[in-house]
């Protein structure tokens, strides 16, 4: 379903960022309230809740034996989708993966991949012949903004928390899956001519282009993504970053404290 | 001892391998509206399933030719998620999945006053995030509390609930030992208040006395689930209008 936007909100969106407003009365950096849970879904072998503002998502982790991919015999694999399915939004519409969903898996992915935050070597069963993949599945049930942030978060808090069950694949005892970095992602969207933190619903849809940013333990880039239709400055960027930069920590210290 | 194939399911006094006698259900848990996107949403917790159900409309019903002239068109999609099961399931629908939905459109079909939607579409979307036997029934049951809980009219809710048959006993409410090592499953549809029936599936084994107790603790565990129902929108009520529960 195609979704109007109506000139007026455009027209609201851009008088509120005159007088450096939003249209839900945060200030431009700051962020809706996020609850985090971890370990809420039985069968998964990692899982998360994230509840940002109004919108949810379920991240799982499992886990499989396969063969490795022949040019890294000695390498475990990875792999991060999201499913944007029609629960999530009076716009969503059931079919194949849609280039949005497809986007936003792949997002989440890089971010997590490129850190370097998982040993890949470390899931190596049999050199050439066994190795475990790890699979990060979201669900995101309801779309009310800035579902990125929300996915990359859950995937992230929902890997810390994961054990490897071992014992179901017969090669030893259960035990945690180590990671050796917390990546999270930042996102601002440009709303009425100037770029905000963690947009809403009605932000997103009377707004512009979006960036993403994935920053590890050590501030470094991970990951970034500029997405829709729209161009910014060098000068735009850097703020962003800065902003990014404090947020990142504070979002890597909640997954942090979910942890036993 | 008795039992089925080399798993026995019920220990000598009586008790079932969870510690349930045979005619006690597991634990319910129900929440309505807990999906701010939706039009109407709920999560029903049941033993170890999770379903979480959104309501959108009624609305458009699109592409056309899925219009009826008389009555709204209710399209459910019940789907697994990922790592609902202990082994991944590949994302997408499969015929599981398509029998299911088919079959929970037409029972809440049968409850819903859609002749007071005509050309409209409803939509229904359940999500098993954990599953744990059962689904379809906590589907169901989560359904009719977020049809409800969106506002649309309906003549009763419904109930979903399960017994069976384990080592040539009738049980309620099949776990999921129970369900694969089992000998029968009978899920059905109850509207609580008469108690007529709106969605029924069965496979195995069963007598017709074993259908008939099976039917009498049914309608038991309806009752009792359907307190929770009410309950669940009572809250979800009282809630968006700032009472005291």
């Amino acid at each position: 379903m195609v979704e109007l936007v109506p000139s007026l909100l455009r027209q609201e969106l851009e008088a509120l960022a005159a007088n450096d407003q939003r249209i839900d009365g945060r200030g431009r950096w700051d962020s809706r309230d996020i609850v985090l849970e971890t370990d809420c879904l039985y069968n998964a072998e990692g899982s998360a809740k994230v509840t940002w503002g109004d919108t949810v998502i379920y991240a799982g982790v499992k886990f499989e034996v396969r063969t490795p991919w022949p040019d890294r015999p000695a390498e475990g694999s990875l792999m991060c989708g999201a499913e944007l399915r029609p629960i999530a939004g009076r716009k969503y519409e059931p079919g194949p993966p849609s280039p949005e969903s497809i986007e936003l898996g792949r997002v989440v992915d890089r971010g997590i991949r490129e850190s370097g935050c998982i040993d890949m070597a470390s899931l190596c069963i049999i050199p050439g012949e066994k190795v475990l993949g790890v699979m990060i599945d979201i669900h995101v049930l309801s779309d009310k903004g800035n579902i990125f942030d929300a996915c990359a978060l859950g995937a992230i808090a929902a890997l810390r928390t994961a054990t490897v069950p071992a014992e179901r694949f017969d090669i030893g005892e259960d035990y945690p899956l180590a990671l050796s970095m917390t990546p999270t992602m930042c996102s601002f969207t440009r709303v009425g001519g100037r770029y905000v933190l963690d947009a809403n619903d009605e932000e997103e849809l009377g707004g512009d282009e979006r960036i993403h940013i994935t920053l590890g333990d050590e501030g470094h880039l991970h990951s970034l993504q500029k997405g829709l239709k729209g161009t910014f400055t060098p000068a735009e960027f850097d703020e962003i970053l800065g902003v990014a930069q404090q947020r990142c920590v504070e979002l890597a210290d909640l997954v942090h404290s979910k942890e036993a | 001892m008795g039992g089925y194939g080399d798993v026995q399911l019920l220990r000598e006094n009586g008790l079932r391998l969870d510690g349930r006698k045979v005619d006690e259900m597991r634990e319910v848990e129900i929440e309505a509206g807990i999906l701010p996107a939706a039009d109407g949403s709920a999560w029903v917790k049941h033993g170890l399933n999770i379903a979480v159900c959104a309501v959108y409309g009624p609305m458009e019903a699109h592409p056309r030719k899925i219009q009826r002239q008389d009555r709204a068109v209710i399209d459910v999609r019940y789907n697994m998620a990922p790592f609902s099961t202990s082994d991944r399931i590949r994302p997408g629908f499969n015929r599981r999945s398509r029998e299911i939905s088919k079959v929970t459109a037409e029972a809440l079909e049968s409850v819903v006053l859609v002749e007071r939607f005509p050309r409209s579409k409803i939509r229904v979307e359940i999500e098993i995030l954990a599953a744990e036997a059962g689904t379809r029934c906590v589907g169901l049951t989560a359904a009719a509390v977020a049809l409800a809980d969106a506002g649309i009219p309906m003549r009763d809710l419904i109930v979903g609930v399960a017994s069976g048959k384990i080592e040539d006993t009738v049980v309620l409410d099949l776990d999921k030992a129970e369900d694969n090592f089992g000998q029968a499953d009978l899920p059905m549809g109850i509207l609580p208040t008469t108690g007529e029936i709106a969605f029924l599936q069965m496979d195995g084994d069963l007598s017709v006395d074993e259908y008939n107790t099976c039917m009498e603790y049914n309608l038991k565990a309806a009752k009792e689930i359907h307190v929770l129902q009410i309950d669940a929108l009572r809250r979800r009520y009282l809630e968006k209008n700032g009472g005291e529960a």
